[in-house]
């Protein structure tokens, strides 16, 4: 590949290459912030021409990396930057195996965490975005990482992508990237996690209270128990499965240990008063 | 016709009120299993059982209702692989 | 399953009727019910793989009409794949469809460039997907419930 750069969020590095220089720069850009990484990368990512002449006519970004999906629908020039994401998360979703992975964002206060599960789409992004704004420090909004041996949650705090309405709410506070517009999700933006964040991305917590967040409804809360989130979550998780015995220990003690309830929130500034009365 | 359960050591459970989630080792599949079936499985630790012998033998600890059900409760366990059933002795 | 009417302990002491009169002692043990009949779903709930999880939240993807393996022949309108030129099946549409478009195919909607009958076939095509076929895990992950 002509251009590539390699970047590490949390515990896992990524030497992402490209056929064009544009998705590199910006990726460049992104993470310039993180800390630079030397060593030997786990993933490996390509941004390549979907047909030869893809390169110039029309350039289409057709994903690869280490692990792909023959489906996976390329993406214009344009929207390169989401092609790298996509690709990341591909790569994490089907080949991170030293952590539990869950469908989740994960913010931490005073050392312990707060864990958003939900799919894409679900709002749980925006919901992070928020409650970093008033101070939580941001661990992830796309995987939470649950280690098997301790069943601490590790940061993969990399930036967040937000459709432009959720923008318009957080517009005044931290570092963006540059608005892509016309995605498959629409306008979007990365919000930059704090620098706190960033510098804190070794560093684990234990996770505390785990919500199921649905955008739409009523306000409402109610309980979670052990077998329905323990249903839920392998739902949620991409990885359960594949590590056996590992998943199954670390799944049953994390809903053991960590009260789960689900809420229902018709804008975010109820969310917000839903989670911290529960998080007392 | 005998029913085995799997043995102790290719099982891990954790109970997940009211379910027991049972993780099976040779397969590295999960399942969540309700009341009747890990009173069952209970039942058939020390060796396999006969429906009929199953049967006496959940009677003697419990108070047992829907008797006629255990032949499908029994085929549940078999179709999710941790139970086997064998010809008799 | 506790009866609250019926205590786990071992009755033997002389039990009175409601009319005051002594009646024998009961000495046998009350046992927890435990019923077999498992109304519902049963009593054993298999975890299946989340593959489709993956590839549906991670990734926008598409679905070949008909897939590689099949490539170049007709689609019937009960979806199944037929040699070309066979009369009543349908042409491949020129280039796979969307996961987008064919979510809103799946709730009613049509697939970009049919007609009402066409859409029918390539809906028909793409419901009978079976795993290791190009497109099934796209059309898997267009399942899943969101949110």
């Amino acid at each position: 590949m002509r251009h590539s750069v390699t970047v590490r969020v949390g515990p896992a590095a990524f030497r992402v290459g490209a056929d064009w220089r544009s998705p590199i720069e910006q990726l460049r850009d992104l993470y310039r912030d993180y800390p630079a990484f030397g060593g030997v990368p786990d993933f490996t990512v390509s941004l390549s021409a979907a047909r030869p002449w893809r390169r110039w006519i029309r350039p289409s970004v057709a994903i690869g990396g280490d692990f792909t999906l023959p489906e996976a629908a390329p993406l214009p020039l344009a929207h390169g930057l989401l092609a790298a994401e996509m690709a990341m998360n591909l790569q994490m979703a089907l080949g991170w195996r030293r952590h539990l992975l869950l469908h989740a964002a994960t913010v931490e206060r005073d050392g312990r965490a707060l864990i958003l599960c939900g799919e894409s789409g679900a709002g749980k992004s925006t919901l992070a975005a928020m409650l970093h704004r008033t101070g939580w420090r941001l661990l992830g909004d796309e995987f939470a990482l649950i280690d098997p041996a301790t069943g601490d949650v590790h940061p993969f705090p990399r930036p967040i992508s937000l459709k432009n309405s959720s923008v318009a709410l957080l517009r005044d506070h931290g570092r963006w990237g540059s608005l892509l517009t016309g995605t498959p999700k629409g306008d979007i933006r990365h919000l930059i996690p704090d620098p706190a964040s960033i510098a804190a991305m070794t560093r684990p917590a234990v996770p505390a209270l785990l919500l199921f967040p649905r955008f739409g409804f009523d306000a409402a809360a109610r309980e979670v128990g052990g077998s329905e989130g323990f249903v839920r979550l392998t739902t949620a998780s991409t990885n359960y499965t594949g590590l056996g015995e590992a998943g199954f220990r670390t799944l049953t003690r994390l809903v053991h240990h960590v009260p789960m309830a689900a809420i229902d929130y018709p804008d975010t500034d109820v969310a917000l008063t839903l989670i911290e009365e529960l998080w007392r | 016709m005998r029913f085995r359960a799997a043995p102790a050591d290719a099982l891990l459970q954790a109970s997940l009120d009211p379910f027991t989630a049972v993780f099976h080792r040779p397969s590295g599949q999960t399942h969540l299993l309700v009341s009747p079936a890990p009173e069952m499985l209970a039942a058939l630790a020390d060796g396999p059982l006969s429906l009929s012998d199953l049967h006496d033998a959940l009677a003697a600890a419990f108070q047992l209702e829907d008797a006629e059900g255990l032949a499908d409760r029994m085929a549940e366990l078999v179709a999710a692989g941790l139970v086997t059933a064998e010809p008799a002795a | 399953m506790t009866d609250p009417d019926r205590p786990d302990y071992p009755i033997d002491e002389a039990v009175e009727a409601a009319d005051g009169q002594p009646v024998a002692p009961v000495s046998q043990t009350r046992r927890r019910v435990l019923a077999l009949g498992a109304a519902g779903a049963g009593a054993v709930l298999s975890i299946r793989p989340a593959l489709a999880q993956t590839a549906g939240s991670v990734l926008t993807c598409q679905i070949p009409v008909p897939d590689s393996g099949r490539a170049g022949s007709f689609i019937a309108p009960d979806g199944s794949t037929v040699p070309a030129g066979t009369k009543g099946a349908f042409a491949p549409p020129g280039r796979p469809f969307q996961g987008e478009d064919v979510k809103r195919a799946m709730a009613g909607g049509r697939l970009p460039g049919t007609t009402y009958e066409s859409n029918r076939a390539y809906v028909n095509y793409i419901r009978r997907l079976q795993r290791g076929q190009g497109g099934f895990t796209c059309f898997a992950s267009l399942q899943m419930p969101r949110g």
